[in-house]
């Protein structure tokens, strides 16, 4: 749970993690012999071809691993040679490392590319600062945080590095201080060392590009291929220091250079599309040829959020937004997820642009209910212009981009449930009444969130909530202190404190799992009194043991979360809620914003051992819910209903998020109405109040796993023949019938 | 006023425009060879036994007073048999299950409460989806149908009809002029096949889909083609022939025959009446639909 281990956190935390598994991007069929590339999808219909065959052949080549293999051959520099630096400050040693990796990093122009820098260290894939001193790393990176790029294209860098100069004028700078900005400077520095590299060899290699190149990213972007290269080659820097940085709104930076471009006439549309989609491409080169068995390579949190409205309350979208879809649906590239926030005024066409995107599968474009997200950030604390500036940290939690300072604590609210509450691991508790058993299972988790809080608190500070406040130093990471609004003004870094805000998020976990829980012991002990409570705990506690007709009772004659039931409904939403009031009374202890969440991103599964059975059926080491989304295999009345049972809770008091997955078969959705349907599936949970949606559209495989997993694939829609219906109703021949309609993509 | 209902699917998606929640109703006149939801064919309350959720507590033995119910360590589906034909409908076994493995095929619901549960996603329908009845036939719970759409339409949802068309005709007009779309089945152009493989004449069917189409009804045609019985000219022609006789015809679907309803049956303790000899391959189907459009007045929307 630490913040210090990002090691940890990169195999763990991946969204994405659990459509990596089921919707594998990188099965991407080659056709034999041919030079007709054809880009994976899950839907019934090739992906449409908007870009010329280069560029194809260039995404082809990224996607399937050619550059990732690369950087793996040159892992990471060596500073052992450098004179001197054992003796060095951390801020030398680093500032000595980010010099020697900017001087000594392989250069790599590919041929088909439209702009230039890459990260090519390898070591950069596994989060670290990939300079290694006597074999070993120096410090780890820094990812889920979305920097100030729009300053970079709006200022350049020379005018941050001017920032720099004004403010080391402050005669009443400590020395701390000092050091901090001065290795923002000797950042900057290096970054121009690696530039002028590139300089030289585009001059040689690649001279048609060069001239893009000169001006960015060190004087303010003059045109669309300028702002591109611009914005490539600083995230590009950042991720050869090691960083994972996301993107941002990319829309709303470059729109405006490509409407000027359009209008001038020195650039058509088809031009800029090939541009752009040399950014996705080259965004790609962290891919590895052989994927390991996790939760997939290649996903570096390099987050892209499009449309909604700007700080003037101006709707963003613009032919960048289309580019980027565009793009996205031809080359299927997920490496950048793409989370357009929608809300009453997002132009028809766009949401017609997303279902399209959606139906080739594999979850790329999900989506934030702005209206939501607007109220529930203003009524944390922001102000309307800083709300209206939302993206978020590479994942989907919520945060003011270029200026915050992000981490998150997950927790498993249903273990506090089985263990602390009704002491499932021990000796098991005994309540007469629901009203007093749930009471005791909101001190046990207002308990578990206050500790977390401390902890969060003393990590930073070294100190308690509510003392004398000052920052524990941190090591260094000045790359991002420097695209950090608030650290060259503080002159703190990133993550020392520096930032405008430092955003610290308890998430909750297994929240459905803990509702459905309390759900089922409501009904099973104290109202139908089918068994004693303490002869539940003892049931609980030998795994359903010889009890399989009321596990079977319990599994199928209540209704759990998701289907639309109030009454079940009810206690997940309780749970979520009263989590959300928990967390909002720690407000205003500390200048640590610590705003409630939910998640689990993948943890539902590593948690699993060490839960005991639940008392709604499933036995110990089942893989229960994920985020906010139904157990598996307690949902079986639709998508629909899901969604409604989902924006029960109100979720505009989960200021960091709440994101609901939902898995759609292509079938589902083919054809024009398919399209309309997953409108109007959007426009849905925009109204009733949803957060974040994240639709899938799967494939055969995972209908393979519906085939010998039934029970966790209730909800999985297929269209049958005239008709849909789950998948998992459908008789075997049908299922046949359906998987081997997929794998033809007939 | 209750209505015999097997099923209620939210999140239709091909059932007629938008988004919509489908009622399939219980009964059918007719009894296609080929029918994918043999559940809906019967008026009675019938059961369906799933093998596979069976835990073999031997809690509806207990419970059937009729001996439906019975327990073979060898027996056909393993454990546990159920003979049909010993079945009353009085449902003690599916109220003693734990486990769903047994369950009525159908519900008695009241209009009302089955529009509280199509109205939950009202949200969703939007300007073009809603509610589609199917089955079954729904008319031949015609006064049903028509509280249902009345209650539709007080409520502003657009209402779609799925039916096979053999039906009383005095229920068509107050139904057509509460029903945007018709989904009608055309099942065989072949007067004398018709009989043969769904037990009735297709004379009413055909006779009722021209007075809807007279009364101003928008219609989309839909027919199944199996190989072997209707995958062939003359009921491409006579199917071509027929649409472009209607004025308010707004398409004509294909579809393609699979033998879903074997394993429903075998569920329903009747053994897998599928015939996988029946499937037409995917170029059968798409030179059938090239076959009709060529025959099709114009203006009749392709079929998909």
């Amino acid at each position: 749970m630490s913040l210090e281990s990002p090691w940890n956190r990169m195999s763990l935390e991946s969204p994405y993690k659990h459509m990596i598994l089921e919707s594998p991007w990188n099965r991407i069929h080659r056709e034999p012999g041919g030079n007709n590339l054809e880009f994976y999808t899950a839907f019934n219909e090739k992906r449409p071809i908007r870009l010329n065959a280069q560029t194809r052949e260039f995404a082809w080549e990224s996607l399937h691993g050619r550059y990732g293999e690369e950087s793996l051959r040159t892992p990471v520099v060596a500073v052992d040679d450098i004179i001197g630096f054992e003796r060095m400050t951390e801020y030398g040693k680093y500032d000595a490392a980010i010099a020697r990796i900017a001087e000594m990093a392989p250069i790599r122009i590919c041929e088909f590319e439209t702009v230039s820098g890459a990260a090519t260290l390898g070591g950069a894939i596994d989060h670290v600062v990939p300079a290694f001193w006597r074999g070993g790393k120096l410090w780890d990176s820094v990812s889920h945080v979305t920097l100030g790029f729009g300053k970079v294209l709006e200022t350049g860098i020379d005018g941050i590095a001017q920032e720099l100069i004004l403010r080391l004028a402050d005669p009443a700078l400590g020395a701390p201080q000092i050091e901090i900005l001065e290795s923002m400077r000797n950042t900057i520095g290096a970054l121009r060392v690696w530039h002028k590299r590139y300089l030289e060899a585009l001059a040689r290699v690649k001279p048609a590009i060069h001239g893009n190149l000169i001006h960015v990213p060190f004087k303010p972007a003059r045109h669309f291929h300028e702002a591109v290269q611009s914005l490539w080659f600083v995230f590009a820097f950042e991720r050869l220091c090691g960083n994972w940085p996301g993107i941002g709104r990319i829309d709303e930076m470059l729109g405006g250079f490509l409407k000027r471009d359009l209008a001038s006439g020195v650039l058509t549309l088809d031009e800029a599309r090939e541009i752009l989609a040399g950014f996705f491409i080259k965004g790609c080169e962290w891919i590895r040829r052989d994927i390991p068995e996790d939760c997939g390579d290649a996903h570096h949190y390099q987050n892209i959020v499009l449309s909604g409205m700007d700080v003037d309350g101006q709707d963003v979208t613009n032919e960048v937004t289309y580019l980027v879809l565009d793009i996205v649906e031809e080359l299927g590239i997920g490496d950048f997820p793409v989370s357009v926030r929608i809300g009453g005024n997002t132009p028809e066409k766009l949401l017609t642009r997303m279902a399209e995107v959606i139906r080739h599968g594999g979850g790329i474009v999900a989506a934030y209910n702005e209206p939501l997200i607007l109220k529930s950030l203003t009524e944390f604390g922001y102000s309307t212009a800083e709300a209206r500036r939302f993206a978020n940290d590479g994942c989907w939690e919520v945060q003011v981009p270029g200026k915050t300072h992000f981490g998150y604590y997950p927790f498993d609210s249903l273990k506090i449930l089985l263990n602390d509450t009704l002491g499932l691991n021990g000796t098991p508790a005994l309540f007469d009444d629901f009203g007093s058993l749930y009471a005791k299972y909101l001190a046990d988790l207002k308990r578990a969130v206050e500790g977390i809080y401390r902890d969060t608190v003393r990590d930073r500070t070294g100190q308690l909530p509510g003392a004398d406040w000052h920052w524990r130093t941190a090591i260094p990471c000045s790359a991002v202190s420097m695209l950090t609004e608030g650290c060259i003004e503080s002159g703190l870094s990133y993550l020392g404190g520096g930032a405008r805000y430092n955003v610290m998020s308890p998430h909750i976990g297994g929240a459905p799992d803990a509702g459905n829980s309390l759900y089922a012991i409501h009904k099973l002990v104290f109202e139908e009194r089918k068994v004693s409570f303490s002869g539940l705990m003892a049931i609980l506690q030998s795994n359903w043991e010889g009890q399989e007709a009321l596990r079977q009772y319990v599994l199928n004659q209540y209704t759990y979360y998701g289907n639309d039931h109030d009454e079940a409904d009810a206690f997940t939403c309780n749970v979520l809620n009263d989590f959300a009031g928990i967390v909002a009374e720690l407000k205003g202890r500390c200048p640590i914003l610590f705003p409630a969440g939910v998640s689990t991103f993948g943890r539902q599964i590593e948690w699993a051992p060490f839960r005991t059975a639940v008392p709604f059926g499933r036995r110990k080491g089942d893989i229960l819910s994920s985020n906010t989304s139904p157990t598996p295999g307690t949902d079986s009345a639709g998508a629909t209903a899901m969604i409604r049972s989902y924006c029960k809770a109100d979720l505009s008091r989960q200021a960091n998020g709440a994101a609901l997955d939902v898995k759609l078969h292509h079938t589902a959705v083919q054809g024009e109405n398919g399209v309309e349907s997953l409108v109007a599936l959007l426009k849905g949970f925009v109204a009733l109040g949803g957060f974040f949606l994240q639709p899938d559209v799967v494939d055969a495989t995972v209908l393979r796993l519906a085939q010998a997993n039934p029970e966790d694939y209730k909800t999985l829609s297929v269209r049958v023949s005239g008709w849909n219906a789950r998948f998992v109703t459908l008789g075997p021949e049908w299922q046949e019938m359906v998987i081997e309609r997929t794998a033809q993509g007939v | 006023m209750l209505l015999s209902i097997t099923n209620i699917q939210r999140f239709s998606t091909h059932d007629g425009p938008g988004v919509r929640t489908t009622v399939f109703f219980q009964g059918c006149p007719l009894r296609c060879a080929w029918c994918h939801n043999p559940e809906t064919q019967s008026g009675c309350p019938m059961l369906f036994y799933v093998a596979g959720r069976c835990i073999g507590c031997g809690a509806c033995v207990k419970a059937c007073p009729n001996g439906a119910h019975s327990m073979h360590p060898f027996g056909r589906t393993g454990r546990h048999d159920y003979d049909a034909t010993l079945c009353k409908g009085c449902f003690r076994c599916t109220e003693a299950c734990p486990a769903k493995a047994v369950e009525p095929v159908s519900r008695m619901l009241d209009p009302v409460e089955i529009m509280e549960i199509v109205l939950k996603d009202k949200v969703f329908y939007g300007e073009k989806g809603g509610i589609t009845l199917s089955g079954g036939e729904p008319l031949l719970q015609a006064g049903g149908c028509l509280e249902l759409l009345r209650l539709a339409k007080d409520n502003g949802l657009n209402t779609v009809v799925e039916t096979a068309g053999h039906f009383d005709a005095t229920h068509l007009a107050p139904i057509a002029a509460l029903t945007d779309l018709f989904l009608w089945d055309f099942k065989d152009g072949n007067a004398k096949r018709h009989k043969e493989y769904t037990g009735v004449s297709n004379a009413l069917i055909l006779k009722n889909l021209r007075a809807a189409d007279a009364l101003g009804s928008k219609i989309l045609l839909r027919s199944m083609l199996a190989k072997g019985i209707n995958l062939e000219e003359e009921h491409l022609h006579s199917l071509a022939e027929t649409a472009s006789g209607l004025k308010h015809c707004i398409g004509v679907e294909l579809l393609s025959y699979h033998p879903y309803g074997g394993s429903k049956s075998e569920q329903m303790g009747l053994g897998d009446n599928g015939r996988k000899d029946w499937i037409p391959s995917a170029e059968e189907m798409r030179l059938a639909g090239e076959t009709l459009h060529r025959l099709m007045r114009p203006g009749i929307r392709e079929p998909e």
